[in-house]
C-alpha cells in the first residue's frame, strides 16, 4: 500500500491534472493537500491525513471494530492429537455431471494411478502431512444426507451448460443443518458453450447465485472440458491445490462424537452358521479411520441406515495409508503416493487383526501353472520377491515348513498348511467359476502396481468393463446381488498369514502367566492373573488387552503399589471382594476405627460389610484412629504441612513428586511443587499477564485452550499404549476395526460400496428415546404445508428416523397450542418422539425418500430446543349445549356436558351465547319430578344450572371454549436404508392422504360443515296491544288512535279535479313545453356522444403513432448509447 | 434399534451413586436382591424418600418397586421393596421445592446427590430440605457449606449460585432442622479440573452448634479444639451458632465442624456430633447412654482434622468419592487431583464411575507425601436438559 511503489511496476500514463476551471479552483481553496500525495506525502505531513472531524473518525473506528469482532469466533478446542484422519471431499452432483470423472481425474493426478470405478471412498497421500479421502455422493436423499454428516470439504459438481440443479440445492440445505463444512463449487461441461460471450454470461451468473446461495466471494471453480475423455491436467492441478490449502471447520457436533466414514468391510460370519441359515444374523468388522473424538471401548455405535449397535471388538490397526517419514524435503515421492480403496478393489495390502491380505492382480501374475506367457510378463516386470514365493510354493520340492524356513523372509508365522490350503481352495475357486473370476477381475485388474499399462492389462479391463456394463444393462437383479455379494466376500486374495491367531494368543498367555508369578510377589497379582486366563477363552482381545496391560505394567518400572492400586480398585470383578477384604481388614487391624458410643453397632456393621451388597452407604469415613495430637512427635510430623512450618521442607514434598511422576518431562527447575501441568500454566500465566494488557478476552480463551491443551497431552504422554487406549480411548485419526455382532443379514446382503456407510457414536444418553422439542420451519421451496402427525422423515445427529410430530406455537401465555398445519413463513415448534438429540443439533426433515415425486426434497429444517416431556400441547375445544330451561338469568342447559361428573369438573367455567351474553358454569342442575316427566326419553345427565349476565333466550346457543391436551404419538422408525436393495426407496408409514389415494378412499365430508346459503325469514312482529286500562290513562296523542286500515282509495272514491278552460291551456302548454325540453336534451346527449366517440378513436390513433416514434427514438438512443459503451470499453 | 437393556445390580449398597450416575447417564438399571437376605428386607425409609426427591426434581421418569412375598401385616410397606427399576427421565429442577427427608438419615445425605443431579438440571433448583441438619453418620450441613460448594468452584461452577442457608437446625431422633439449597445449573458441561496442589494450612475456621442445651457447651468444645490447634497454628477461629426455640429443632444436640483452608485454596473439614441415638437404632441400651463430654468432642474434632491433615490431598475424606465423580463428569480433557490414602467409598465410587460412566482413573501412589494423584479424562456429560434459547 506504500505509496511510493506505485508508479515503479508499470508505466502509466501520468495524471494530467486540470489545471484551470472549477476542479483546480476547488483543489487549490484546500490547500496543499493535493500535491503532497503523490509520493511520500504521508510522512511528510502526517496532519494532512489525520481526520478532519471528530465524528467520521469515529464512525470509521466503529467500522473498523465492527468488522474485527465479526471476524472472532468462540474458539474450540481441538482435542486431537497427533495425526489427523484423511480430510473428507465429497463430490456431490446431479447425476451425469461428471463426479466420478473428476474423482478419478484427482486420483490419477495425485498417485498417477488409473482408477476403472469408483466405488466406496478412496484415501490418497496428498501431501507430506495430508491425506484425502474421496467419497462420491449418491444421488439418492438418504445418500446425500450421510455424505454431508462426514464431509470436510463438499465439492458441488454444475452442470455448467444447464445451470444449477435442485440436488445442488438440497445438498447444500443439508450440509446447513448439520454443520455447514468447507463447500466449494465445480462448474463442468463449460465445452457445451460455442459463444464465449454467452459462456462468460453464464460463468458471471452461475458464480453469483452461487454466491448468494453460500457467501459473497465463495469460490467456484471452472473445469472448461475434456481432453480425451479427462479434465485437463492444468485445471485438476489447480483443483488439487484448492483442495490442499482448505482447513476443515470444527463443527461441534462431530467434535463431541467418534465416527468413522467405513472404507472397508467384511462379513466375518462363520460360512458354516452361513450355509445352515442363510438369514442368520451376521457378525461383520468395519474398518476406517477414527475421526471426531476418540473412541471408548464401550461406545455404542450407529451404523446409518441399520440401526445402533453394541462394539463388541475394537482394534486399532496399522495404518493403510501412511503418511510419510517427516524427513525434511520437497514434495513426495513416487513411493509415498499411496492410495487406498478397498471397496474399489484397490490397494494391495489389507490388514487384519490376525491376518495380512495381499491382493495381485491376477492379470499381471497368473499362479496357476500355465506357464510360457506369464514368463514373458515377467521379464518385463522383473521378479517380485511375493511372486517368487508363491511360484514355489506350487512346485514343492520340499515340505512347506523347511522351504518358509530356507526363504529369506520371515513375514510370516509358523502354519503354513492353512496357507496351502487356502491358496488351493482360492485357485479351485478360480477354476471352477468363470463368472466369479470376471467379476474379480474387475474389481482388481486396477490394483495398484507402478508400471501398469500393461498390454494385456488394459485389455482385460477393458473386457471386464464391457462385461460389467452388460451386466448393467441386462439389469438383472440377480446378478448384480452375487456380484456385490463376491464383491465382499469372495474377492481374491491370499491369505499370507497362517498363524493360527488363538494359539498365538494362548501363548502369550501363557508367557504373561508366567511372568506374572515371576514378578508379583504378592499373592493378589498372581491371583489375579490367574482369574484373567480362566476367565479369557471367550473373548480373545480383552485378554489379550489385558494381559498386555499387565505385562506394561510390570515392564514398567512403576512402583509396585500403584499397579496394586489400580487393581484393587478396577481388578476383577471375582477379586474385588477379597481385596476389599484386605483392604478393609488392614485397615481395620492396623488402626482402630473411631466409634462414638452410641455408634459403635453401626460402624461394625460397615468394616464388616464393605463388601457386602448391602452395605450402607456413608460417605464419610470412620476410619480415623484418634491420635494423641499433644504428642510432640506426632506434631513434628506434620509440622510442615501449615504455614507455621518450613516451606522449604513443604515445597520439597512436592518436588520430589514430581521426580516420581513424570520422568521424561524435565522440570524448568523454576520452583515449588508445581506439576508439569502447572508447569506450563505458571508460564503461561506470566504470558497471559503480558497479554491481557494487549489482547482481548478473545485471546484469554485462546491462551486457556492452548494450556488445556498442552496439558492433556503431557499428562497422557507417559502413558503406554494399551492403558492410554483405556483411559482415553482409540485416538481420532487411527485406523480402527470394529466388530459387530448381530448385524441383520440383508446389511451384508444389500451391501452397496457406492453407498457410503457412516457409523457413529452415541454419546450418553443418546440412545434413550424420548420426547423432544425442535423449532422447526418449513423450507420455503417445499410446495405444500406440513399437516401435524402425518410422518415425516427427519434426520438428527447421526439418525434418520420416521416419526408423526404435532406442530405448536406457543401463545403469549405460553400455552403451546396446537397448529393443524405449519405456519407459511415462521418457525413453529414441532414435538415428535424419537431417539434423543442433544438441543442445538440440527433436524433436516423430509417427506419422501424417492428421487421423482417432488420438485424440492427437503421439507422443513430446524433444530432440537430440549427434551421436554411436560411440555402439553393443547388444542382449542368448544362445547356447546342448548338451554333447556330458562329462568331469569339462570338457565339449565343442556348437551354441553355428557354427566354430571363432568359438569363438577368445570364448575366456575366461563360460558357463553352466540349472541354474546356471558355467563357461568354453576353446578349439575337437580331435576324437578315434573322436568323429569316431561323429559321422558331424554337423558338427564349432565344438564348445568348457569347464570348469565341477561336473560337468554331458548334459541341461543350456548357455548365453552376450553383447552384439551393432545398426545404426541410415541411413533418412530428407524429408516433402514441399507437393510434393503439400495434401487428401492424405502416405504415407511404412509399419510392419511397416501393411504385415501391408495384405497380410492374419498375425503369424509361432514355436511354439517358445509356454508349453506344463510336463510333468515322475515321476522313478523304482532301489533302492540295496549290494555284498554292503560289506553284510557294515556295522552290522546299516545293513544292508539281508530284509524282504519290503510287502503288505497278506488278511483271512484278519489275526488275529481275539474279545471277551468284556461287552467287547462295552460296545463297543456306546460306539458308540451316540457316534452320539447326533454326531446331537445335527449338529441344534444346522442349528439355529444357520438363526437366523443370520434374523438377518442382520433386520440387513440395518434397516441399509436407517438407510442411508435418514441420507441423508435429509445431504439436508435440506446444502440448509441452502447456503441459509445462498447467504444470505452476498449 | 438396539433394545437397551436395563443394567442389573443388586444388594443397596450405593443407592445413591448408583441413582445418581443412572439418571446423569441416562441408563435405566434393575436392583434386586436389596437386604432380602437380612431380618429387615426391602428398602430403607431414608432410600425411599430419596426417590421420593427425585421424583420431585425429575420428570418423565419411570420407577418401579417389586415387592417380595412376605406378609404385609407384620412391616411397613417400605419395607417390602427390594426389588427396583429405575429408568432415568429429564432432571427439571424447579424453584421453590420441598422435601421432607425424615429422620433416619441426615440432610446431608441427601444434599451429595442433589447438587450433582441439580448441576445438570434444566432449572436452577431451589428447595428446602427438613430434617436431621447435623448428625453422626452424615457430613453436617455446615461442612456442606463450607467445604462441598467451595469444591465446585474448582470445575467451574460459579459460586454465585450456590447457596445453602441453615434455616433451623434439628439433631437426631426427631430432628426438625431446616435448610434451603441453591443449585445453579450448569451451562453445558463442567471444567476439568487440575487440582493437585495442597498447599500449607494457614487458617482453620468452623462452626459449632447446640441445639436444646445450654450456650456454654459450645464454649467448652471450643476451647477443647483450639488447645490442640494452638500447637500448629494461630489462626483459628470457630464461630459458635447457638439455637433455641423453633430453630433450634426437636431434640437436643452439640457438635462442630472445622475446616482447614490451604495456601492453594483447598479446604480440609471434619465434623462430629453429639446427640441421642437415631430412631433407627434406638433401644434399651441406648436409652441410658453416656454422651461425650463437649470437651472430648473438641478434642476429637481437632484431632480428626488433624488427621486428615496428615494424609494430605486436596480434599478430606469424606468428599473424596464427590471429587471423583466430579472429575469423571468433566469434559474430556485431563482432569488430575490429589487426595489422601483412598477411602473404601471412594474405590467403590471409582468402581461406579467405570461402569457407569466407562471412566477409568489412572492411579499413582505418592510414597513421599503418602498422597495419592489420580488423573482420568472425563466422560463429557452435558447438561442435556437444558433448554436453548
Amino acid at each position: 500500500m506504500a505509496p511510493a511503489d506505485g508508479g515503479g511496476e508499470q508505466p502509466h500514463k501520468a495524471h494530467r491534472q486540470h489545471k484551470s476551471g472549477a476542479k483546480a479552483r476547488k483543489k487549490k481553496g484546500k490547500g496543499k493537500g493535493g500535491g503532497g500525495d503523490n509520493d511520500g506525502g504521508e510522512r511528510k505531513n502526517p496532519k494532512a491525513f489525520a481526520f478532519q472531524s471528530a465524528a467520521k473518525a469515529k464512525r470509521l473506528q466503529a467500522r473498523s471494530a465492527e468488522i474485527e469482532q465479526r471476524r472472532l469466533h468462540v474458539p474450540i478446542m481441538d482435542r486431537s492429537i497427533g495425526e489427523p484422519p484423511p480430510f473428507v471431499v465429497v463430490v456431490q452432483g446431479p447425476p451425469q455431471v461428471g463426479k466420478s470423472l473428476l474423482i478419478k481425474c484427482l486420483v490419477k493426478h495425485y498417485t498417477k494411478q488409473n482408477l476403472s470405478e469408483v466405488r466406496g471412498p478412496i484415501t490418497v497421500v496428498s501431501g507430506k502431512s495430508r491425506r484425502v479421502q474421496f467419497l462420491e455422493c449418491p444421488n439418492d436423499i438418504n445418500g446425500m444426507i450421510d455424505a454431508a454428516k462426514i464431509a470436510d470439504l463438499a465439492l458441488l459438481l454444475i452442470d455448467g451448460s444447464y445451470g444449477f440443479e435442485m440436488d445442488t440445492f438440497e445438498f447444500l440445505n443439508i450440509m446447513q443443518v448439520h454443520g455447514f463444512p468447507k463447500v466449494m463449487g465445480v462448474l463442468t461441461h463449460l465445452d457445451k458453450f460455442k459463444d464465449v460471450k454467452k459462456l462468460r454470461k453464464t460463468k458471471q451468473r452461475l458464480k453469483h447465485r452461487f454466491w448468494a446461495e453460500i457467501k459473497e466471494g465463495a469460490k467456484l471453480f471452472y473445469l472448461s472440458g475434456l481432453i480425451h475423455g479427462k479434465y485437463t491436467k492444468r485445471e485438476v492441478h489447480n483443483l488439487a491445490r484448492f483442495i490442499s490449502v482448505i482447513k476443515p471447520i470444527p463443527l461441534s457436533w462431530r467434535m463431541a462424537h467418534p465416527y468413522l466414514l467405513v472404507d472397508r468391510f467384511e462379513d466375518v460370519t462363520p460360512p458354516e452358521s452361513v450355509r445352515l441359515n442363510r438369514k442368520c444374523d451376521r457378525k461383520i468388522t468395519l474398518y476406517g479411520y477414527l475421526r471426531g473424538c476418540n473412541m471408548k471401548r464401550g461406545t455404542k455405535v450407529h451404523i446409518t441406515g441399520a440401526g445402533d449397535f453394541s462394539l463388541s471388538g475394537v482394534t486399532s490397526l496399522a495404518d493403510p495409508c501412511p503418511l510419510p517419514s517427516a524427513a525434511k524435503k520437497r514434495g513426495l515421492r513416487d513411493k509415498e503416493k499411496l492410495f487406498y480403496a478397498p471397496m474399489s478393489g484397490l490397494g494391495d495390502l489389507l490388514y487384519d487383526t490376525d491376518a495380512v491380505y495381499i491382493n495381485i492382480n491376477p492379470h499381471l501374475v497368473q499362479f496357476s501353472k500355465t506357464g510360457e506367457n506369464d514368463a514373458s510378463k515377467k521379464q518385463g516386470k522383473g521378479q517380485d520377491v511375493g511372486v517368487t514365493l508363491v511360484k514355489t510354493l506350487q512346485n514343492p520340492r520340499y515340505s512347506l515348513n523347511e522351504k518358509l524356513d530356507q526363504s529369506f523372509i520371515n513375514l510370516f508365522g509358523r502354519k503354513p498348511a492353512a496357507q496351502s490350503e487356502d491358496i488351493s481352495g482360492n485357485q479351485n475357486d478360480q477354476g471352477d467359476a468363470n463368472i466369479l473370476e470376471e467379476a474379480d477381475g474387475n474389481n482388481i485388474c486396477n490394483a495398484n502396481t507402478l508400471e501398469s499399462n500393461d498390454h494385456s492389462y488394459s485389455e482385460c479391463s477393458s473386457d471386464s468393463e464391457h462385461d460389467n456394463d452388460e451386466a448393467t444393462q441386462q439389469n438383472d437383479h440377480e446378478v448384480g446381488l452375487r456380484e456385490e455379494v463376491e464383491f465382499c466376500n469372495g474377492r481374491m486374495r491370499r491369505k499370507a498369514v497362517s498363524a493360527n491367531f488363538k494359539d498365538d494368543d494362548d501363548d502369550e498367555g501363557a508367557e504373561e502367566d508366567d511372568v506374572d508369578s515371576e514378578n508379583s510377589g504378592d499373592d493378589q497379582l498372581s491371583e489375579g492373573s490367574a482369574d484373567d486366563s480362566e476367565e479369557s477363552l471367550d473373548s480373545d482381545d480383552e485378554t489379550e488387552n489385558n494381559s498386555k496391560w499387565k505385562e506394561s505394567l510390570l515392564a514398567r518400572t512403576l512402583s509396585r503399589r500403584s499397579a496394586n492400586l489400580m487393581q484393587l480398585v478396577y481388578g476383577q470383578a471375582s477379586k474385588k471382594l477379597d481385596e476389599g477384604n484386605d483392604s478393609s481388614a488392614e485397615e481395620s487391624s492396623d488402626e482402630e476405627f473411631f466409634v462414638p458410643k452410641g455408634q459403635k453397632k453401626q460402624a461394625k456393621n460397615e468394616s464388616t460389610s464393605f463388601d457386602d451388597m448391602d452395605a450402607e452407604d456413608y460417605s464419610k469415613f470412620f476410619k480415623t484412629e484418634l491420635r494423641d495430637w499433644s504428642d510432640e512427635d506426632l506434631i513434628k510430623s506434620i509440622r510442615d504441612r501449615f504455614v507455621t512450618g518450613n516451606w522449604s521442607k513443604a515445597a520439597l514434598r512436592g518436588q520430589e513428586i514430581n521426580e516420581n511422576d513424570v520422568d521424561d518431562e524435565e522440570v524448568d527447575g523454576d520452583f515449588e511443587d508445581l506439576e508439569t501441568g502447572e508447569e506450563v500454566d505458571n508460564d503461561t500465566k506470566k504470558s497471559k499477564r503480558e497479554e491481557t494488557n494487549g489482547g482481548g478476552y478473545f485471546d484469554k480463551l485462546k491462551e486457556e485452550i492452548e494450556i488445556r491443551k498442552q496439558m492433556n497431552i503431557s499428562e497422557l504422554n507417559d502413558l503406554d499404549e494399551d492403558t492410554r487406549v483405556e483411559i482415553e480411548g482409540f485416538r481420532t485419526g487411527s485406523y480402527i476395526r470394529l466388530e459387530v455382532h448381530g448385524v441383520p443379514f440383508e446389511l451384508v446382503e444389500y451391501f452397496d460400496p457406492c453407498h457410503p456407510i457412516l457409523v457413529g457414536g452415541i454419546g450418553l444418553g443418546e440412545e434413550n428415546t424420548g420426547y423432544m422439542q425442535a423449532s422447526l420451519k418449513r423450507h420455503r421451496w417445499h410446495r405444500k404445508v406440513l399437516k401435524t402427525k402425518d410422518p415425516i422423515i427427519v434426520s438428527i445427529g447421526w439418525r434418520r428416523f420416521q416419526t408423526t410430530p404435532v406442530y405448536a406455537i406457543e401463545d403469549r401465555n405460553g400455552r403451546h397450542r396446537m397448529l393443524k398445519y405449519t405456519p407459511e413463513h415462521m418457525h413453529c415448534f414441532a414435538m415428535f418422539w424419537g431417539p434423543l438429540a442433544p438441543p442445538k443439533s440440527g433436524v433436516l426433515a423430509v417427506q419422501h425418500l424417492s428421487n421423482s415425486q417432488v420438485p424440492f426434497r427437503i421439507t422443513a429444517t430446524g433444530f432440537v430446543q430440549e427434551f421436554n416431556n411436560t411440555a402439553r400441547i393443547m388444542k382449542k375445544i368448544k362445547l356447546t349445549g342448548v338451554p333447556c330451561k330458562i329462568f331469569k338469568k339462570t338457565a339449565l342447559v343442556k348437551g354441553m356436558f355428557t354427566s354430571d361428573l363432568e359438569v363438577a369438573r368445570f364448575e366456575g367455567a366461563a360460558i357463553r351465547t352466540v349472541s354474546g351474553i356471558r355467563g357461568q358454569v354453576k353446578k349439575a342442575a337437580k331435576i324437578e319430578p315434573g322436568d323429569m316427566a316431561r323429559r321422558k326419553g331424554e337423558s338427564i345427565d349432565g344438564i348445568a344450572r348457569c347464570t348469565f349476565e341477561d336473560r337468554i333466550l331458548m334459541s341461543d346457543i350456548v357455548f365453552m371454549r376450553a383447552w384439551v391436551n393432545v398426545e404426541v404419538p410415541t411413533y418412530c422408525n428407524l429408516v433402514t436404508t441399507a437393510l434393503q436393495p439400495q434401487d428401492e426407496t424405502w416405504q415407511g408409514m404412509r399419510t392419511t392422504a397416501e393411504l385415501r389415494r391408495a384405497h380410492n378412499i374419498p375425503i369424509p365430508h361432514n355436511t354439517d360443515s358445509v356454508y349453506k346459503p344463510i336463510e333468515r325469514k322475515v321476522r313478523k312482529f304482532n301489533p302492540i296491544e295496549i290494555p284498554a286500562k292503560l289506553q284510557h290513562l294515556l295522552p290522546f296523542k299516545s293513544k292508539p288512535k281508530d284509524t282504519p286500515k290503510h287502503r288505497k282509495t278506488p278511483v271512484e272514491n278519489r275526488v275529481p279535479v275539474l279545471m277551468q278552460p284556461s287552467e287547462k291551456k295552460t296545463h297543456a302548454a306546460i306539458q308540451q313545453l316540457r316534452l320539447l325540453k326533454h326531446e331537445k336534451a335527449r338529441k344534444k346527449k346522442l349528439q355529444d356522444e357520438k363526437k366523443k366517440k370520434a374523438y377518442e378513436a382520433e386520440k387513440a390513433k395518434s397516441e399509436l403513432l407517438t407510442k411508435k416514434r418514441q420507441r423508435e427514438e429509445r431504439r436508435v438512443r440506446y444502440r448509441e448509447e452502447d456503441k459509445q459503451k462498447k467504444r470505452a470499453r476498449r | 434399534m438396539g433394545r437397551d437393556k436395563a443394567r442389573r445390580l443388586s444388594g443397596s449398597r450405593h443407592f445413591r451413586q448408583r441413582v445418581v450416575l443412572a439418571t446423569l447417564t441416562s441408563t435405566a438399571i434393575t436392583i434386586d436382591d436389596i437386604r432380602s437376605g437380612g431380618a429387615a428386607p426391602g428398602l430403607r425409609p431414608h432410600e425411599v424418600s430419596l426417590l421420593h426427591l427425585l421424583h420431585k426434581i425429575s420428570d418423565h421418569h419411570s420407577l418401579d418397586l417389586n415387592e417380595t412375598g412376605k406378609d404385609a401385616r407384620f412391616l411397613p410397606r417400605a419395607y417390602l421393596w427390594t426389588k427396583l427399576r429405575y429408568k432415568p427421565g429429564v432432571i427439571v429442577g424447579g424453584r421453590d421445592l420441598e422435601h421432607d427427608c425424615g429422620v433416619h438419615r441426615g440432610i446431608g445425605y441427601f444434599l451429595e446427590p442433589l447438587i450433582l443431579l441439580g448441576l445438570f438440571a434444566r432449572a436452577p433448583i431451589s428447595i428446602r430440605l427438613k430434617g436431621i441438619t447435623n448428625d453422626t453418620k452424615d457430613p453436617s450441613v455446615d461442612t456442606f457449606r463450607m467445604v462441598t460448594l467451595h469444591m465446585l468452584k474448582q470445575f467451574g461452577v460459579p459460586l454465585e449460585g450456590l447457596e445453602l442457608k441453615i434455616e433451623s437446625r434439628g439433631a437426631p431422633p426427631l430432628g426438625g432442622g431446616e435448610v434451603f439449597l441453591r443449585v445453579p445449573n450448569i451451562k453445558s458441561t463442567l471444567k476439568a479440573a487440575n487440582w493437585a496442589d495442597e498447599g500449607m494450612v494457614k487458617r482453620i475456621r468452623g462452626v459449632s452448634f447446640s441445639t436444646r442445651v445450654s450456650p456454654q457447651i459450645e464454649n467448652r468444645i471450643i476451647y477443647a479444639a483450639r488447645g490442640i490447634f494452638n500447637r500448629f497454628i494461630p489462626d483459628v477461629h470457630i464461630f459458635t451458632d447457638h439455637r433455641s426455640g423453633s430453630a433450634g429443632g426437636r431434640s437436643a444436640g452439640y457438635g462442630v465442624s472445622v475446616v482447614a483452608e490451604t495456601t492453594t485454596g483447598c479446604l480440609l473439614s471434619a465434623d462430629a456430633t453429639v446427640s441421642y441415638p437415631n430412631v433407627d437404632e434406638m433401644n434399651e441400651e441406648s436409652e441410658n447412654l453416656e454422651l461425650t463430654s463437649p470437651e472430648d468432642l473438641g478434642v476429637q474434632v481437632a484431632s480428626m482434622l488433624l488427621e486428615e491433615v496428615a494424609q494430605g490431598g486436596v480434599v478430606d475424606s469424606a468428599h473424596q468419592g464427590l471429587l471423583f465423580i466430579l472429575c469423571a463428569l468433566s469434559p474430556p480433557d485431563v482432569s488430575k487431583v490429589r487426595v489422601g490414602q483412598l477411602t473404601p467409598y471412594a474405590i467403590e465410587t471409582l468402581r461406579n464411575i467405570r461402569d457407569f460412566l466407562d471412566v477409568k482413573f489412572i492411579i499413582k501412589p505418592d510414597p513421599n507425601s503418602n498422597t495419592v494423584t489420580l488423573k482420568c479424562v472425563g466422560a463429557g456429560v452435558k447438561n442435556l436438559a437444558r433448554k436453548t434459547s
